[in-house]
C-alpha cells in the first residue's frame, strides 16, 4: 500500500459521518429514514431491532442508524452510541400524552458521555397532522433551551410528505462538517 | 695533520662527556621508571577498593541476609498492617542485596556467586510464602453480577415517566382537535364521523363501557380500559393500547401498538404490523365489524382494504425466532365473535 493509497483512504474516511436516529416509538424514525432514501413509506412496521442505511448526500457518506423506540428496546440504545457524529431525535408532534416521556428520554441521552461530542437535531415530526404541536411548542416542552452541552437545532417536518427533511439533514451536516472536518 | 690531531682530541673530550651523559640519562630513566611503577602501584591501590575482596563481600552479604531473615521471622503472628510493613522493608532490602551481588560479580568466584544467588532465592521464596500466608490474595473469580441485576437497574429510568408523566397533556391550544372520553363507568358511548374525522381520539379510564366510533380518526389512544367493548372505524395511522384488560377491540389501522395489556381480544385489520409489548393473553382475529359508511371511511383513512396482516404480530418481549410467543395467539375460527349488535 503506497502513501497515496493511505491518503486516499483517509480522505474517504473523512467524508463519512455516523448519524444515530432515536426517539420514542411511533415517532416516525423509520419513515424519515425511508423517505430520505426515497423508499415507500406506507408499509412500515414498528421497528423490531434497528435499520441501517448508508447513503450519499452532498458528497458525504452518511451511515444512518435507526434504532427501534419501543420501551423494551430503549435499554439497547446505548449499544449504538459509539463514535456518533450526529444525534437525530425524532418527536411525534401530535403525541401530547408522551411529551414528558420524550423530554426525559432525551435529557438522559444528553448526559451520555459517548454522545458528548455529537450534534443534536430535533425533528418535530408529523407537522402534516392537524393535531400536531408547533415546533416552538415542542422546543418548550422538551426544554431545549436548557441544553448547553450540545449544538442543537429543532426543525418541524413531515416524514410522510418529506417536508423539511432535507433542511434538517443539511443543517446537521453543516454543523458536523464545521466541527470535525478541515475545510478543503 | 694538525687538524686531524685536534679533531681526535676533541673526540676524546666529547667521548668522556658522552659517557657521563649516558650515565646520567640512564640514571634519570631508572628513576622515572621507578616513579612510574610507584605511581602505577598507587593508582592500582586507589582503584582497588577495600570492598573488592571476597572476604568483605561474604561478610556483608551474610550480615544483610541475616537481617532480612530476622525481619521475615518477625512476621509470624504479627498484625496485618505490621506484616505488610515488614514485608515491604524485607523486599526493599532483598532488592538492595541483589544489586550488591550484581555489582560484585566481577571479582567473585563462580562458587561464591552461586552460593549468594541461592541464598537470595531462598529469601525471596520465604518472603513470598509469608505474604501468601499473612495476606492471602483474593482468588480471581468472575463476580456474580448477573445480567438480571443489570436489567433491573436499567428500567426505572424508563418506567417512571410512563407511570407518572404520561397522563400529563401538554399544549392546550390545539386541544379542540382531540376527541376524548375519560373516567366513565357502565355507559354506551357513540361518536359519529363528524366528531372524529381526522382527529386524535383518546379513551382513558373506562370501565364496563361499550364504545362505537363511526368514522376515521387520525390516531386512537386507549389507556386504562377494563371490561369494555370498543369498536372503531379505520384509523389512518397508529392505534395505541395501554393498560387494557378483559376487553374486546375491533379496529382497522396502519399500525397497532399494544402495551401492558392482558386478556383482550382484538379483531384487527392492520396494513403494516401489530406489536405487543409487556402483554399477556392477547388474542387476535380478523376485523369483521361493519357499519353503513365503513367503505367511505376506509377511503378517507387511506388504508389498503386488501392488505391485512392481523396474524403477524411482533412481540417485543419474545425475540426467539421460530418459537411462537406465549403472550398472544389467534382466536380459533369457531370462537370468533360475529354479532356486533349493541
Amino acid at each position: 500500500m503506497g502513501l497515496l493509497t493511505i491518503l486516499k483512504k483517509m480522505k474517504q474516511k473523512e467524508r463519512e459521518m455516523r448519524l444515530l436516529m432515536l426517539g420514542l416509538d411511533n415517532a416516525g424514525k423509520t419513515t424519515i429514514l425511508k423517505k430520505f432514501n426515497g423508499e415507500d413509506v406506507s408499509t412500515i412496521s414498528p421497528t423490531l431491532g434497528f435499520n441501517i442505511k448508508t447513503l450519499e448526500h452532498r458528497g458525504f457518506k452518511l451511515n444512518i442508524w435507526d434504532v427501534g423506540g419501543q420501551k423494551s428496546l430503549r435499554s439497547y440504545w446505548r449499544n449504538y452510541f459509539e463514535s456518533t457524529d450526529g444525534l437525530v431525535w425524532v418527536v411525534d408532534s401530535a403525541d401530547r400524552l408522551r411529551l414528558e416521556d420524550c423530554r426525559k428520554e432525551l435529557s438522559s441521552l444528553l448526559l451520555e458521555e459517548r454522545l458528548a461530542g455529537a450534534t443534536l437535531l430535533v425533528f418535530a415530526n408529523k407537522q402534516d397532522l392537524p393535531g400536531a404541536l408547533s415546533k416552538e411548542a415542542i422546543q418548550e416542552a422538551l426544554a431545549l433551551d436548557e441544553i448547553k452541552s450540545h449544538h442543537w437545532c429543532i426543525i418541524g417536518c413531515s416524514a410522510v410528505t418529506g417536508k423539511n427533511l432535507l433542511a434538517g439533514v443539511d443543517w446537521l451536516l453543516d454543523d458536523i462538517a464545521a466541527r470535525i472536518f478541515t475545510i478543503d | 695533520m694538525e687538524a686531524m690531531a685536534e679533531h681526535s682530541r676533541e673526540t676524546r673530550v666529547t667521548g668522556e662527556s658522552v659517557a657521563d651523559k649516558i650515565q646520567e640519562r640512564l640514571q634519570k630513566r631508572h628513576q622515572a621508571r621507578a616513579e612510574d611503577a610507584e605511581r602505577k602501584k598507587e593508582a592500582k591501590e586507589s582503584q582497588s577498593v577495600a570492598e573488592e575482596k571476597s572476604e568483605y563481600f561474604a561478610s556483608t552479604f551474610n550480615a544483610e541476609q541475616a537481617s532480612i531473615e530476622e525481619l521475615l521471622s518477625s512476621c509470624s503472628g504479627a498484625d496485618r498492617t505490621v506484616v505488610t510493613q515488614t514485608l515491604e522493608e524485607a523486599t526493599v532490602k532483598t532488592l538492595q542485596l541483589q544489586k550488591f551481588l550484581n555489582d560484585s560479580i566481577l571479582f567473585l568466584t563462580q562458587y561464591e556467586l552461586r552460593r549468594a544467588q541461592d541464598a537470595l532465592q531462598k529469601l525471596l521464596a520465604s518472603s513470598a510464602e509469608i505474604r501468601e500466608e499473612a495476606l492471602p490474595k483474593k482468588k480471581f473469580a468472575f463476580r456474580a453480577r448477573s445480567k438480571a441485576t443489570d436489567k433491573v437497574s436499567a428500567p426505572p429510568v424508563i418506567d417512571t415517566p410512563a407511570g407518572t408523566g404520561s397522563t400529563k397533556v401538554v399544549g392546550a391550544p390545539a386541544e379542540s382537535l382531540q376527541c376524548c372520553f375519560s373516567n366513565m363507568d357502565n355507559v354506551c358511548l357513540i361518536k359519529t364521523a363528524e366528531d372524529i374525522h381526522k382527529q386524535d381520539v383518546l379513551l382513558t379510564h373506562l370501565n364496563n363501557c361499550k364504545v362505537r366510533l363511526f368514522g376515521s380518526p387520525s390516531t386512537l389512544h386507549m389507556t386504562h380500559i377494563n371490561n369494555c367493548e370498543i369498536l372503531c372505524g379505520p384509523v389512518s395511522s397508529s392505534v395505541f393500547v395501554d393498560q387494557c384488560s378483559n376487553s374486546t377491540l375491533a379496529i382497522p389501522c396502519q399500525q397497532l401498538r399494544t402495551h401492558n395489556t392482558t386478556d383482550t381480544q382484538v379483531y384487527l385489520h392492520v396494513t403494516s404490523r401489530a406489536i405487543v409489548e409487556d402483554c399477556h393473553g392477547v388474542h387476535f382475529a380478523p376485523f369483521t365489524w361493519s357499519y353503513p359508511t365503513l367503505d367511505e371511511d376506509f377511503i378517507v383513512s387511506g388504508l389498503d382494504r386488501d392488505r391485512n396482516n392481523w396474524s403477524q404480530v411482533d412481540d417485543f418481549n419474545w425475540l426467539a425466532a421460530g418459537t411462537p410467543s406465549p403472550n398472544w395467539n389467534v382466536i380459533p375460527e369457531a370462537e370468533r365473535k360475529t354479532n356486533w349488535e349493541l
